[in-house]
C-alpha cells in the first residue's frame, strides 16, 4: 500500500514539473550554414572554392568596391581586363593582407578620402571624399579586412572566453 | 465500509492527508522555481554576469531591467520582445564576433533598430519569450525567422523601388521579369509588358515543324561536351527564356502540328537584285565578307555566338536578342531576308532596329548566316513528322492554351486562360500550412518550399504545370528573395504610408524624331528620362554633353569611346537625314537644365591656360591613371583623344565641378578643383582633336562588358 502511494506521489511530482511547459513543438534545428546566416559572400581571391561570409557593412563595401575600386585594385574586373597593369606604381590588390593589414583603419579612411597625394603616395589614387560618404568608405575598409590574405587581425583585446548561459 | 467506522479518522486517512499536503506543497514550490528558471530570465542573469566581465559594465547595464523588454509599434502591429534576451544590440562595444549571442551588437544598418524593432526585417514571432518560439516554426506560429541570406526580402516589402544596398533583391526582381514569370503568375510590383514571348501568329512561315519539335523538347542548343556553357566567362546553366515543358510524344506532335500551320501574315519573299547575286555568288570572298559585315554592324551587341576555345564553350555577345550560333539551321532563308529588312512587319514590339540595308550587304550577311551559323546535327533526334492532320491541329490548339503556351505567346484569334498560374503577389506572407508539400522530404517552411518548387516543380506537386528551369544557385537565391519580399498589401495603413513606390518614367517624343527613334529602337539600349535600356549610355543630357557635328558623325559611323567595351553601338547604316534629325533633337531638346551647351565660350581659352591644364592633367591630378590620350593612359574612363571635337566646353566645366550631378552613378570621383583649374583643364581638353578613327576593338580584350556603359 505504501509503495503504491509513493509511486502516485512521484507521478504527481513529475506531472507538476512538466505541467508548466505547455504545448510546444520543437521545430528542426536551424541550419548551421554560415553563408545562410550571412548577408552576402565573396569568394576567397586566392582560392575561389572558399566563400567568405559578409555582414551587412562588408556587403555594402563589396558593392562600392565593385563599382569604384575594382578597376585598379583587382586583376580581373566585371569588364574583363584590369587597369592595374597600366599603372606605376602598381596599386595593391584589395586582398593583399601583407600590405594592407599593417595600415590602421584611420589611415585607410584618410587615403581613400583625401587621395594618394595628400598622404605622400601616388596622385594616381584619386580622393573619394566628395564622391563616397564616410560610411561608404568605412564599409569598403570593412570589406578589405574581410577578404584579406593573410587574414586581418583587429588590434586590441583578445576575444572574451565568456559564453552565454 | 461498516457504519460504526463512518466519521472515524483512521491512520490510513491521516497518512493520505499528509502525503497530499506534501504533494501540494511541492507543486507550490515548483512553480516559483520554474518561473525563476524561465529561459529569458536565465539570459537576463547571464547578461549581468557577462557585463561584469567587461570593462564598461556601467554603460552596459545602464538600461538593464530584470523584466521583459519590448518594442511596441502600434501603427505597424509590431510587438517585439527580442530585446529581452538580445540585450546588447545597441552597445557599440559588443560588436566584436567574440561576443557571444544573444548579446552581440546589431551591425550598423540604415534603420535604428530601437525604432523599427526586429521582426519587420527578421520575421519570426515578436511577442514570444522563448528561443524556439521566437525563431522557429511552431504549431501556433508558422513564420520562422528569415535566414539572413534572404533578409533583403524584408527590405523589399516596403522599398518597392530598387535600392543599391539590396543587390540580391534587385537581381531577383530582374530575373523574375526577364524569365517572363508574369506570363502565368501575378507578382507584386512587376507589370505585364506588351510582349512576353514572341508572337507566334506566323511562326509557320519562319521555322519548320521539325525545328519546333526540337525546341519544345530541348530549348538549350548550345552546350560543350560536358554539357556546360560559359556566359561572359562565367560557367552557367545557360538559361534560355524559353523553359523546358514536360511534354509527351503525342503532345509534342499536336503542338508542332498546330504551330506549323500558323501563317497569319503570308511571307512575300524579297528578291535580291540578280546583278548582286551574279556578282557575288561565285566569289570565294562571299562568306568572309558576310562575316565581316556581320561584325562591323555589331550584331554581337545584342546577339551572342558560341565560341569553343580549348574545349571550353563560351557565348560571346549580348543577350538582348536570341543567340544565333545555329540560326542558319533554324529559319527559312526567305523569312530571314524579310525579317532583316523590316523586323516590325513580322513581329510587333520587337526590340530589333530596322537597319538600312543594301542588297549587297543583305546577300553577303544572309549567305554567311546560312553557311556558317548552322549545325547539320541539330534535328537528328527529331522523328519523321508527316503533314499535320486536322485532329493533331485541333489537339494542339487546345494544348496551346492548357499548357500555358498562350500565357506568354500570342496567336491571332486565341485567348489565353486568365490567371494561369497561382497568384504570387502575397507569397512572402504565406504560412507553411497554406502550402502543398506533397511527399517532398524538405523542411516545412516557406523558404524550402519556394526553392524546391523552383528547382523541380513536380517535387512538391506531381500535377504541376510549371515548366522546368535550370537555375544556378545565385539566381535561385535571388528569385527566392524577390518572391519572399512580395507580401501583398502592407499589413496596416501606417505601414502603407511608408511604402516607397517604384518610380514611373515616361518619355514620349513627338514629331520626326519620334519616327526615327522608333525605327532604330534607340530605347532598346539607351535611357531617356529614365525610360529605356541600360546597355548603353544614358542619353538624358546628351544635348548638353556632345557637340552636334560629333553626334552626326557618330550616328553615321559609331566608334566606341571606351576601349574595354565590346558591346558597341551597331552600325545602323543611317541616312544623312536620319542622323541629322536625331542630332538636332538630341542637341536642342535633350539637355541638362543647368548645362547650356552654348553657355561657355571656347574663345576665352588661351594657349597659356591650355598649357597649365595639361600640367594639371598630367602631373598634379594624374588623370592618365584612368583616361587615355594618344595611346597612353588607363582604360577606366573614356579616351579623350577627341575631347575637343566631342564634348561641349560647358559640359566639361560642369563635369569637372561635380560629375555625380550630371550622371549620378558615374565612377569618376568628384574633386575639389578651383575654378581656375577647371578653366585651365577645359582649355586643354578642348585642344584635343582627332578624326574619328577605329579604336582597339572588343576582341582585343576578350570579354563583353556592359558594366562601364552607364556613365560613358
Amino acid at each position: 500500500m505504501r509503495v503504491r502511494n509513493l509511486a502516485g506521489f512521484a507521478a504527481l511530482v513529475v506531472i507538476a514539473l512538466y505541467g508548466g511547459s505547455g504545448c510546444r513543438k520543437h521545430a528542426e534545428a536551424a541550419k548551421a550554414d554560415p553563408l545562410l546566416a550571412a548577408y552576402d559572400s565573396e569568394p576567397d581571391w586566392t582560392d575561389s572554392t572558399k566563400m567568405i561570409p559578409l555582414g551587412y557593412q562588408q556587403a555594402q563595401g563589396k558593392r562600392v568596391f565593385y563599382q569604384y575600386c575594382v578597376w585598379c585594385h583587382a586583376d580581373a574586373t566585371p569588364a574583363g581586363p584590369s587597369n592595374r597593369s597600366n599603372l606605376t606604381p602598381v596599386p595593391p590588390l584589395l586582398n593583399d593582407g601583407a600590405t594592407l593589414n599593417a595600415e590602421s583603419d584611420e589611415y585607410m579612411q584618410n587615403i581613400i578620402t583625401l587621395g594618394g597625394s595628400a598622404l605622400g603616395k601616388s596622385a594616381m589614387m584619386p580622393p573619394y571624399g566628395r564622391t563616397l560618404s564616410a560610411e561608404e568608405i568605412r564599409s569598403v575598409i570593412a570589406f578589405t579586412r574581410a577578404i584579406a590574405q593573410p587574414p586581418y587581425q583587429p588590434p586590441g583585446r583578445p576575444g572574451s572566453q565568456y559564453s552565454a548561459k | 465500509m461498516p457504519a460504526e467506522e463512518m466519521g472515524k479518522v483512521t491512520d490510513r486517512m491521516r497518512f493520505v492527508f499528509a502525503v497530499s499536503s506534501l504533494i501540494f506543497l511541492a507543486v507550490l514550490a515548483i512553480s516559483p522555481f520554474k518561473d525563476y528558471r524561465r529561459e529569458w530570465k536565465q539570459y537576463k542573469r547571464s547578461y549581468l554576469r557577462f557585463a561584469q566581465s567587461r570593462p564598461d559594465t556601467k554603460r552596459l547595464t545602464a538600461d538593464y531591467n530584470p523584466n521583459i523588454d519590448q518594442i511596441w509599434l502600434p501603427g505597424m502591429n509590431v510587438v517585439d520582445r527580442c530585446t529581452t534576451c538580445h540585450l546588447g544590440i545597441t552597445q557599440a562595444s559588443l560588436a566584436d564576433k567574440s561576443v557571444p549571442q544573444p548579446f552581440r551588437a546589431h551591425p550598423p544598418i540604415p534603420h535604428n533598430v530601437r525604432e523599427w524593432g526586429c521582426t519587420i526585417c527578421h520575421r519570426g514571432q515578436g511577442p514570444a519569450t522563448e528561443v524556439a518560439e521566437a525563431h522557429e516554426s511552431t504549431l501556433a506560429w508558422e513564420q520562422p525567422a528569415l535566414p539572413t541570406h534572404f533578409i533583403q526580402a524584408s527590405c523589399g516589402t516596403c522599398h518597392q523601388a530598387d535600392l543599391p544596398q539590396t543587390p540580391q533583391l534587385a537581381k531577383g526582381r530582374l530575373v523574375l521579369a526577364e524569365l517572363n514569370c508574369i506570363g502565368c503568375h501575378r507578382l507584386q510590383g512587376i507589370e505585364r509588358p506588351a510582349m512576353l514571348g514572341p508572337d507566334l501568329s506566323s511562326i509557320g512561315t519562319k521555322v519548320s515543324r521539325e525545328w519546333i519539335y526540337k525546341w519544345l523538347k530541348e530549348p538549350r542548343t548550345i552546350v560543350d561536351k560536358d554539357g556546360n556553357v560559359t556566359v561572359n566567362g562565367v560557367e552557367t546553366e545557360e538559361e534560355p527564356r524559353m523553359p523546358k515543358f514536360r511534354l509527351s510524344e503525342t503532345e509534342l506532335r499536336a503542338l508542332t502540328a498546330y504551330l506549323s500551320v500558323q501563317k497569319a501574315k503570308l511571307l512575300v519573299p524579297y528578291k535580291i537584285s540578280p546583278a548582286v547575286v551574279v556578282a557575288w555568288s561565285k566569289n570565294p570572298e562571299l562568306i568572309s565578307q558576310g562575316e565581316l559585315r556581320f561584325r562591323q554592324m555589331f550584331c554581337s551587341t545584342c546577339h551572342s555566338l558560341a565560341v569553343t576555345r580549348a574545349g571550353e564553350t563560351k557565348l560571346i555577345g549580348g543577350d538582348i536578342g536570341p543567340e544565333l550560333t545555329k540560326v542558319g539551321s533554324k529559319v527559312n532563308p526567305d523569312w530571314l531576308i524579310s525579317w532583316l529588312r523590316d523586323p516590325e512587319a513580322y513581329l510587333p514590339h520587337t526590340r530589333m532596329p530596322k537597319y538600312g540595308w543594301s542588297d549587297e550587304d543583305l546577300y553577303k550577311v544572309t549567305q554567311y548566316i546560312a553557311t556558317k551559323l548552322v549545325d547539320s546535327d541539330l534535328l537528328t533526334n527529331v522523328p519523321k513528322l508527316d503533314p499535320p492532320s486536322d485532329e493533331e491541329i485541333q489537339t494542339g490548339r487546345r494544348l496551346f492554351t492548357e499548357k500555358g503556351c498562350a500565357s506568354c505567346h500570342a496567336i491571332e484569334g486565341l485567348n489565353p486562360q486568365k490567371d494561369f498560374g497561382p497568384d504570387l503577389s502575397a507569397l512572402g506572407g504565406k504560412n507553411a500550412s497554406d502550402l502543398e508539400f506533397g511527399t517532398a522530404k524538405i523542411p516545412h517552411n516557406l523558404v524550402s518550399y519556394i526553392q524546391a518548387k523552383l528547382q523541380d516543380p513536380v517535387s512538391v506537386n506531381p500535377a504541376a504545370r510549371m515548366p522546368q528551369y535550370n537555375w544556378n544557385q545565385a539566381d535561385l537565391d535571388a528569385v527566392t528573395t524577390a518572391l519572399l519580399s512580395m507580401n501583398g498589401a502592407p499589413p496596416t495603413s501606417a505601414l502603407q504610408n511608408l511604402v516607397v513606390p517604384r518610380k514611373e518614367a515616361a518619355f514620349h517624343p513627338t514629331g520626326s524624331f519620334a519616327e526615327v527613334y522608333e525605327r532604330y529602337k534607340c530605347y532598346t539600349c539607351h535611357k531617356f528620362n529614365g525610360y529605356g535600356g541600360n546597355l548603353a549610355p544614358d542619353l538624358t543630357y546628351e544635348g548638353s554633353r556632345a557637340q552636334r557635328q560629333w553626334l552626326v558623325e557618330f550616328l553615321k559611323s559609331p566608334q566606341t569611346l571606351r576601349p574595354t567595351l565590346i558591346l558597341r553601338m551597331p552600325q545602323l547604316n543611317m541616312s544623312d537625314k536620319d542622323a541629322a534629325t536625331l542630332a538636332d533633337y538630341l542637341s536642342m531638346v535633350i539637355q541638362h537644365p543647368a548645362v547650356n551647351p552654348a553657355g561657355t565660350d571656347a574663345r576665352q581659352f588661351t594657349p597659356a591656360m591650355a598649357t597649365l591644364g595639361k600640367q594639371l592633367y598630367e602631373v598634379k591630378y594624374q588623370c592618365q591613371s584612368c583616361h587615355t590620350i594618344g595611346g597612353t593612359g588607363g582604360y577606366v574612363g573614356p579616351n579623350l583623344n577627341n575631347a575637343g571635337g566631342w564634348l561641349t566646353p560647358a559640359w566639361i566645366e560642369a563635369w569637372l565641378k561635380n560629375p555625380q550631378a550630371l550622371v549620378p552613378d558615374t565612377i569618376e570621383p568628384r574633386r575639389n578643383f578651383t575654378d581656375d583649374e577647371i578653366k585651365a583643364m577645359t582649355a586643354y581638353l578642348m585642344t584635343l582633336r582627332a578624326g574619328i578613327k577605329p579604336q582597339k576593338t572588343a576582341s582585343d580584350f576578350g570579354l563583353p562588358n556592359s558594366a562601364l556603359g552607364a556613365g560613358r
